[in-house]
């Protein structure tokens, strides 16, 4: 945390300094510390959604301004980044809502190639893994876990997902929602959702295979 | 010796014969963390998975990505990415104060 921010979350004197009292409604004098404490948080998470500044944030601040207006639903401060961060991805899904009606969230041709490249084409072993090209032994995978740089892999592979196939997936896989869910948000048919959670699960395990898995663990 | 080989060549084609192709092995692979299979195509994936380990490896390393992907978001803390600027803050600032003034 930094010296500002410390300042910035040092409670202001008219707060009710008793535990037992109950959690103040947010203030005016609020957004200000918001948006020093989790603004970079929150910027950061909708950004990696929307993959776009701009309406990171301006996502940023209608999730400030409905926390304002929500405020007697808050209980506590010491949630309150979750809570703002639960906001932020209402927000972050009315996008996805309206963008969904405006243009279609399908992508069938992203990896099509890719996808039948790894079998064989044909003979009798038809559609069998081209065995170079399949998936190879993965190394201690759940030592992984705890890298630093095995989750920034993992991010950076994600983030090379085209854009309608990574929201799918960040919806799908890091948020866990059902995929009728995600197929009613985003106005896609099941089966268009599976492929494209298919070939985006294809795509970044061969990633993660190639830029961390496969590689000697000095070289990591 | 040359018998038992007979035998097992005998029993992967037979298996490959019977079960669904790689290619479809990787789609029901990602279908299966979406709906449930039926127990006869469950059968049948295991089946494959005695004679192929690319598929083996294939439906394990994709349950694990599936199994930890909800760590992704929380990772935002760490990320490579800047947060907001300086200016961005001002900006956000403002724009909530102007828009709650009214309501005052």
């Amino acid at each position: 945390m930094s010296v500002e921010s410390q300042i910035a979350a040092v409670p202001m004197p008219e707060l009710p300094a008793s535990p037992a009292s109950p959690a103040p409604a947010p203030r005016l004098s609020d957004p200000e510390r918001w948006v020093d404490e989790h603004g970079d948080y929150l910027f950061k998470y909708a950004l990696s959604r929307l993959r776009d500044p701009v309406k990171a944030e301006d996502a940023v601040q209608e999730t400030f301004l409905a926390a304002l207006k929500g405020g007697k639903d808050f209980e506590g401060r010491s949630a309150e980044k979750s809570w703002l961060v639960g906001i932020l991805k209402n927000k972050i899904c009315d996008h996805y809502r309206k963008a969904g009606r405006e243009t279609s969230f399908t992508d069938l041709e992203f990896y099509k190639d890719e996808e039948s490249d790894r079998f064989i084409p044909d003979g009798p072993f038809k559609d069998g893994w081209i065995h170079e090209l399949g998936p190879q032994e993965w190394n201690s995978p759940g030592a992984s876990l705890d890298s630093e740089v095995f989750w920034q892999t993992y991010r950076d592979c994600s983030n090379k997902l085209p854009k309608n196939v990574a929201t799918v997936f960040n919806l799908r896989e890091v948020d866990g929602i059902e995929s009728k869910e995600i197929c009613a948000m985003l106005n896609i048919s099941e089966n268009n959702l599976w492929v494209m959670l298919h070939r985006a699960r294809m795509a970044l395990r061969r990633c993660l295979e190639t830029n961390w898995f496969g590689k000697p663990e000095g070289t990591r | 010796m040359k018998l038992f080989a007979l035998l097992k060549t005998r029993f992967v084609v037979w298996v490959w014969n019977h079960t669904p192709t790689c290619a479809e092995m990787s789609r029901l692979t990602s279908r299966a963390l979406e709906q449930p299979l039926s127990l006869r195509m469950r059968v049948k994936m295991r089946l494959h998975f005695v004679i192929c380990a690319w598929c083996r490896r294939y439906f394990e390393q994709l349950n694990f990505l599936h199994e930890h992907a909800p760590r992704l978001g929380v990772q935002f803390e760490t990320a490579a990415v800047r947060g907001l600027s300086p200016d961005a803050k001002q900006r956000i600032k403002a724009g909530v104060r102007k828009n709650l003034t009214p309501a005052l």
